[in-house]
């Protein structure tokens, strides 16, 4: 075929194209078949396996529904304004859903291969959308059983198993219209890009609305919320509607008045909807332009590729990367002069162009040192609150190890530095260290001011570097090993599963598990001996951990 | 005169802040060749996405045969063959394969084979015709770009630094194939680094810098001007 100087017929050429396509993949269909086949086999085995306790916890569940009790009536007072604030987040994500993935998916090959050729695209991407809206039904229903067991386990079941399997259809049933009203919204969302910005503005407001809801169910448990206001919540909108059939028969199982007794009618407005909602955008599929078709492919295609080598870093970058666009960078900060502090630059601007893991680092570290000085409060120090204020407090040094993980994504990026790359682990956790002190030593300072004892602020010094080291052991982290996969069998079974999470978790059980122990010691013992032993053994902790995390940055570096 | 396929008319392209494109004039006619130069960053990519439709332009127009230009547009889907980065490839399917779809969905019909076989052969990849795509290399997946415009009609070419990945041999093949393709009547928008390349096959250069066209004209006076 040559090129044209006059203009070409558009062909009728879809059927042809598809039958070729049938084609040519022919017999291969058998086989991805066989490997659906497979994988369904491997869910239910092990959901027979593993989720056995909890069908049996289940089925008695059903049997004998736990009492209502005096608790369960302020429950029920807070579940129209709470259910329908869930209802409402559960949209949103829903809608949001369409700004960087689908509900309309097609891979790269056909976005580079097909979508330029003169093929209809109908019978390309409504079969996508089909696809897709009945996945969404399905864990719409799946996800409506959370509430009805929650209702359940507090007192709002009924009487008898009758009355919870009718609560738990009517969960499904919301959750599974209220998912297909989503799936039709995003779907046409897709279509039209002049939604985009609405959507992204319409953000802060759907969880402001949510916010404000989640207030009035607080307000109705702790004190009278007017009948009225929870009718209209409860006929707001397709939200409210969705929390409709849940509500009365709380009520009902409950025997206390009917907040929602026209719950048919709303449930009837919510299929309606989701029926409109989901037949437009099936007839809108076709249109959704190629150019964000092209951009879900890429994004899909990185968090794939991210997810089956679990790389979670990756699939959270490649998130990031889908609804950013072309930048440039605000804030500056003047080089430093001395060739040691480069790094300490390099992190500090890393932080500084995320500002949100700067204030989430920070509120984090705020909330531990809070939950340690509830803890120490009463007479016995549980290691419990201890342990949890450490892992909050490890997560804030994780948030705040930016420029590590940068260099540790990708090894090359620190080829032109002049230092080794097992070195730039050490000046690494020098920012996250000098950070997290700052931060948490505030509330420490006032402590130390309050109450005239200066131990706060020195187990607050012994503790940072530590949780910042097993942050660094963390993002220095070798790549997965299929041998990991497969496990060892031993005479407890495999070891497949604590393979995966030691290597996820190791650098915060070597952080957190040994501080929680040292802290509450020093914290229950008012003595120096136990502040000294603390700070010792703590700094030679962070030491070892700091040398580790190195040690595993020469692994990457040399693959 | 030839018919004005392709026109720019004070066409931009902003991200936020930050100008790609400042407003362009460009005009491609059957039978002519534009070649785009630039440096890396100089807005050439950015232009021939505007051209191709596949972006669209913050201010001014794009229209091709006299519409207004949209990849989605099914005139542009059957009239116009892009090649842009690296394409990804269906993992399953084989070099002829590929090229075959290409052909049956632009209305090939019972001659697509012969098409195939022969754009094979034009694209020195005869020898991989039964391959996967994961066993060729960059050069021959862009080699294999090159032979899917060969199996399907165009009037219109957009080529984005259509010679990356070839070696030296296949760039003067490529400069001979789009030299046919002019002289068959299409009209070619190549962007590309390649100054050899757009003197043999351009019959204007436009030259890209920061955004915005700094000389254009007959090729060499367009390089003349900013050398």
């Amino acid at each position: 075929m040559t090129a044209v100087p006059g203009p070409v017929a558009v062909p009728d050429s879809t059927g042809s194209t598809f039958a070729l396509l049938r084609e040519l993949r022919r017999g291969r269909g058998r086989k991805q078949a066989a490997s659906i086949a497979f994988w369904i086999y491997l869910g239910l085995f092990t959901a027979a396996v593993w989720g056995g306790s909890l069908i049996v916890a289940a089925y008695r569940a059903l049997r004998h529904p736990p009492p209502a009790t005096a608790a369960s009536l302020r429950w029920l007072h807070a579940t129209p304004a709470g259910l329908t604030a869930l209802a409402l987040l559960v949209l949103l994500a829903l809608l949001r859903d369409a700004l960087w993935r689908g509900p309309v998916t097609v891979p790269g090959a056909t976005v580079d291969w097909l979508l330029g050729t003169p093929v209809h695209r109908d019978r390309l991407l409504r079969p996508s959308f089909r696809r897709s809206a009945a996945g969404m039904v399905l864990a719409g229903a799946a996800v409506g059983i959370v509430p009805a067991a929650t209702l359940v386990a507090l007192g709002l079941g009924g009487r008898d198993g009758g009355d919870v399997l009718r609560l738990t259809g009517t969960g499904m049933l919301s959750g599974a219209l209220l998912f297909a009203v989503g799936a039709g919204l995003a779907g046409l969302a897709e279509r039209y890009p002049v939604t985009w910005p609405w959507v992204r503005r319409a953000t802060p407001v759907a969880v402001a609305a949510a916010a404000g809801l989640a207030g009035l169910a607080a307000w109705a448990a702790l004190g009278a919320l007017p009948a009225a206001v929870g009718a209209v919540v409860l006929w707001s909108g397709p939200w409210g509607w969705a929390a409709q059939g849940l509500t009365a028969l709380a009520a009902h199982g409950a025997q206390a008045a009917q907040p929602a007794p026209w719950w048919p009618v709303g449930t009837g407005l919510l299929a309606v909807a989701a029926l409109a909602a989901v037949a437009a955008a099936q007839r809108a599929a076709a249109g959704v332009p190629a150019a964000a078709l092209r951009a879900r492919a890429r994004t899909l295609g990185a968090m794939s590729a991210a997810a089956l080598s679990m790389n979670t870093r990756g699939v959270a970058t490649a998130y990031t990367a889908a609804g950013s666009r072309p930048r440039r960078a605000r804030l500056r900060l003047p080089a430093p002069r001395r060739r040691h502090l480069v790094l300490l630059w390099r992190d500090l601007l890393a932080l500084a162009r995320s500002p949100s893991r700067l204030v989430a680092a920070v509120a984090l570290a705020w909330l531990a040192v809070g939950l340690i000085a509830v803890a120490s409060h009463g007479r016995q120090v549980s290691l419990v609150p201890i342990g949890c204020a450490l892992i909050l407090g490890y997560l804030a040094a994780a948030w705040l190890c930016e420029g590590a993980r940068l260099d540790a994504d990708d090894p090359r990026r620190s080829a032109q530095l002049p230092f080794r790359f097992e070195s730039l682990a050490w000046w690494h956790a020098a920012v996250p260290c000098l950070v997290l002190l700052a931060a948490a030593g505030l509330p420490a300072v006032a402590a130390c001011l309050a109450t005239g004892d200066p131990r706060p602020l020195a187990l607050l010094a012994v503790s940072v570097p530590v949780l910042v080291a097993g942050a660094l052991v963390n993002v220095f982290r070798p790549p997965l090993t299929p041998g990991m996969f497969a496990g060892a069998e031993t005479p407890v079974g495999n070891t497949a599963v604590l393979n995966i999470i030691f290597w996820y978790a190791w650098g915060t059980l070597l952080a957190v598990v040994p501080m929680t122990v040292l802290l509450s010691s020093a914290i229950r013992s008012p003595g120096p001996g136990s502040l000294a032993r603390a700070v010792v053994i703590g700094a030679g902790l962070a030491a070892v951990l700091a040398a580790y995390a190195a040690r595993r940055a020469g692994g990457l570096r040399t693959g | 005169m030839a018919q004005l396929l392709l026109q720019l008319t004070g066409a931009s392209r902003s991200y936020g802040d930050r100008a790609a494109l400042c407003p362009t004039d460009l005009s491609v006619a059957a039978g002519q060749c534009v070649a785009v130069l630039g440096v890396n960053g100089s807005g050439k990519s950015t232009l021939l996405r505007l051209a191709a439709g596949r972006d669209r332009p913050t201010t001014g127009q794009v229209t091709y045969a006299g519409r207004v230009m949209t990849e989605d547009d099914l005139v542009a889907r059957t009239e116009i063959a892009v090649v842009g980065d690296l394409a990804s490839a269906y993992p399953d399917l084989t070099v002829r394969e590929h090229l075959l779809l290409v052909a049956v969905a632009h209305g090939a019909g019972r001659a697509a084979g012969g098409q195939v076989d022969r754009a094979l052969q034009e694209c020195r990849l005869d020898g991989h015709r039964d391959a996967l795509p994961g066993s060729l290399s960059s050069g021959q997946l862009q080699a294999l770009q090159l032979a899917a415009v060969l199996v399907r009609p165009r009037r219109l070419l957009v080529l984005d630094e259509p010679e990356q990945r070839l070696d030296p041999g296949a760039r003067r093949w490529l400069a001979g194939l789009l030299s046919g393709e002019k002289a068959a009547g299409a009209a070619l928008l190549v962007a590309t680094h390649h100054t050899e390349l757009a003197l043999a096959i351009a019959d204007h250069a436009v030259v890209l810098s920061d955004g915005a066209v700094i000389a254009e004209g007959p090729p060499r006076v367009a390089l003349a001007a900013v050398q």
